[in-house]
């Protein structure tokens, strides 16, 4: 459940995957095109060899007509298999999901044991998998060696999760995966919420707000 | 109520103590000049003192305030420069309260992963354990099994000899009770002519004569000199035969082995085959406390053995029994000039179900039980034999200390 008092609302969204598929460039993306109300520095915590350690995180906001200021702390988490355990802590309390896949051949594996991984992960901190806003994003699909869409699409044509393919590193695919992923949440919680009927907040609006389109 | 996160929403009393505020304010009080104060998102002042008129700037490190630096007099440049490295501190600290933060979530997390593995494996062990004792329930149960078989075929064993042992005796006692029952019913033919002789006596020594009575009274001498070494000999019989009798009460007796050894051999005399030859070559030996129905098991049994070893030769041969004390123990030797045995048989002669001949028709115990009574009498036994040339068993009983 997100963070809720009536001063303001605050979604934790986690973007999810393997090692160097693209998560931190995706939040990096996101902070040059998006341009909410409000939209907090990157904070970034890698190592030298340009790996995500432990996290990083890009804070937007805007404000809803009801006054409420509505949140969103995008998270990555580290790819790397011996960090399962901060992964796992990245994880718990989150209220959305983008799985960033890479699209390269090579990483099928990877990115097959990493999905089943942020499904066992979700179990073992207490977030219902099935109810969960998740988006699939299959990034890199610029690489020569990358699957193609069509084979992809087939592959996953039985699984719940809306598909997005993306270029992280140049930007295309990004804004639109973020904003799938803002639909679901919304869906997920609008009525519990009362985000339409108390703080005037339809999906559209909701949407636009965090984009910071007009 | 579990402990915040490291994704919590830090507040400016978070991120600085007293003394790093201490620090921290008393330096941009230097940099500004005149009353300064540090205060929280909600207003409350932390550090310093807050001039009544005071300008502030804001301390974002997300996206709202989460505190406010004030000063009365410093230009609007000098504060916003002040707000800026006072950010910038926070920026540093919010990351490192994150990591560390973080890393001990992950690794409790870890620890967590930890517990599941060692309870997983503890389950695995639990079944292991589950499955050893299962399997040595049924180890247990297959060795009584095979306990019980081996024990029937003891029973057989015996079985068989016990009967072996009576058809002979039977034969034996038949023999003298036939010409005892024959000179009994022929010395009831003299006396009849004895009792005619009654009716003639006038006739004096021409009835004697015609009566054929000095053949009668020579030949009925004759016959009950016979028919008393006849019963003699059933006698001695039964009385070889006692000592069988008491096989299966197991009470401890003094006894001299010697007259064991002549008891079996007493019995077996009667019954040899053709062609084989019992010899006793006993030396007073000292009594000793033992199983008198178990050790004559065992004596013939070997005896048994040791004439089927000449038969099985097709020569003629002899089992040779000899005793002999010294001062360790008593020495008992039963010797045979047999077939022998290879060296792969006598590997195995010991075991329990190991025969080259099918059971009953074996003759007596098999070895291993044979031993099995001798180790009960803290006794030795020991096998030598070469093939076509014979077998040595001998007994060993020692003194007891
Ligand atoms: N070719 C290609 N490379 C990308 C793309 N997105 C990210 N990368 C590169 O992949 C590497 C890993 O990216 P990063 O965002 O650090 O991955 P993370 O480990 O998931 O955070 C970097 O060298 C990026 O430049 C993409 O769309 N196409
Ligand atoms: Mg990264």
């Amino acid at each position: 459940m997100p963070d809720y008092d009536e001063r303001q609302l605050s979604f934790k969204l986690v973007y999810y995957g393997p090692a160097q598929s693209g998560k931190t460039t995706n939040l990096l993306r996101l902070h040059d095109l998006l341009s909410p109300q409000l939209k907090g520095e990157i904070m970034t915590m890698e190592t030298q060899d340009d790996r995500t350690l432990f996290f990083d995180l890009l804070p937007l906001g805007f404000r809803a007509p009801s006054g409420l200021l509505i949140k969103f702390r995008l998270f990555t988490v580290p790819g790397q298999v011996a960090h399962d355990g901060t992964r796992k802590a990245v994880l718990s309390r989150s209220d959305g999901v983008v799985f960033v896949a890479d699209s390269d051949r090579s990483q099928e594996t990877n990115n097959g044991e990493s999905f089943q991984g942020l499904a066992e992960n979700c179990q073992r901190v207490g977030i219902d998998f099935e109810r969960l806003p998740l988006v699939v994003q299959f990034n890199k699909c610029d690489l020569p060696s990358a699957v193609p869409e069509a084979e992809i699409r087939e592959r996953w044509s039985a699984v719940p999760w809306p598909l997005v393919f993306a270029v992280a590193l140049r930007g295309a695919g990004v804004e639109a995966t973020f904003e799938t992923l803002l639909r679901a949440v919304y869906r997920r919680h609008a009525e519990s919420l009362e985000l339409a009927g108390k703080h005037g907040l339809t999906e559209a609006a909701f949407v636009a707000g965090a984009l910071g389109r007009p | 109520m579990s402990e915040p996160g490291f994704d919590r929403e830090w507040q400016l009393a978070d991120l600085l103590d007293a003394a790093s505020l201490d620090r921290l304010g008393s330096g941009l009080a230097d940099l500004l000049g005149g009353a300064t104060a540090i205060v929280d998102g909600q207003g409350k002042v932390l550090w310093g003192v807050a001039p009544p008129q005071a300008r502030q700037e804001p301390l974002v490190v997300e996206l709202e305030p989460i505190g406010f630096v004030a000063s009365a007099d410093a230009g609007p440049a000098a504060l916003a420069g002040a707000a800026r490295l006072l950010t910038a501190v926070l920026r540093a600290q919010i990351r490192y309260k994150m990591a560390s933060t973080l890393h001990l979530e992950a690794v409790a997390e870890d620890f967590e992963t930890l517990k599941r593995n060692h309870a997983r494996l503890a389950e695995s062990e639990h079944r292991y354990k589950q499955l050893s004792a299962e399997l040595e329930k049924r180890v247990k149960s297959q060795v009584a099994q095979l306990e019980e078989r081996q024990q029937m075929l003891y029973q057989a064993e015996k079985l068989a000899s016990v009967g072996q042992l009576a058809a002979g005796m039977a034969h034996e006692i038949n023999n003298p009770l036939g010409f005892l029952r024959s000179n009994l019913s022929t010395f009831q033919t003299y006396l009849e002519a004895v009792a005619k002789l009654g009716g003639r006596l006038g006739e004096g020594e021409a009835a004697w004569q015609d009566l054929d009575l000095p053949f009668i009274v020579e030949d009925g001498r004759d016959l009950l000199a016979e028919s008393l070494k006849g019963i003699d000999r059933i006698a001695r019989i039964v009385s070889d035969l006692k000592s069988f009798s008491n096989v299966d009460r197991a009470s401890e007796e003094f006894t001299d082995v010697n007259s064991c050894l002549q008891h079996v051999a007493g019995v077996m005399a009667g019954q040899l085959p053709a062609g084989v030859e019992l010899r006793l070559d006993l030396l007073p030996v000292p009594g000793m406390v033992c199983l008198p129905g178990h050790l004559n098991q065992v004596f013939f049994s070997l005896i048994q053995n040791g004439i089927q070893a000449v038969r099985d030769s097709g020569r003629s041969g002899e089992v040779r029994v000899s005793s002999a004390a010294g001062d360790d123990g008593i020495t008992i030797r039963i010797h045979d000039n047999g077939v022998g045995m290879a060296s792969e048989q006598l590997d195995r002669a010991f075991e329990p179900f190991y025969t080259t001949r099918s059971v009953g028709a074996g003759a007596g115990l098999g070895l291993a039980t044979a031993r099995n009574i001798v180790l009960a009498h803290s006794g030795r036994i020991g096998l030598e034999s070469t093939p076509d040339v014979g077998t040595t068993v001998t007994l060993f009983f020692p003194t007891p200390k």
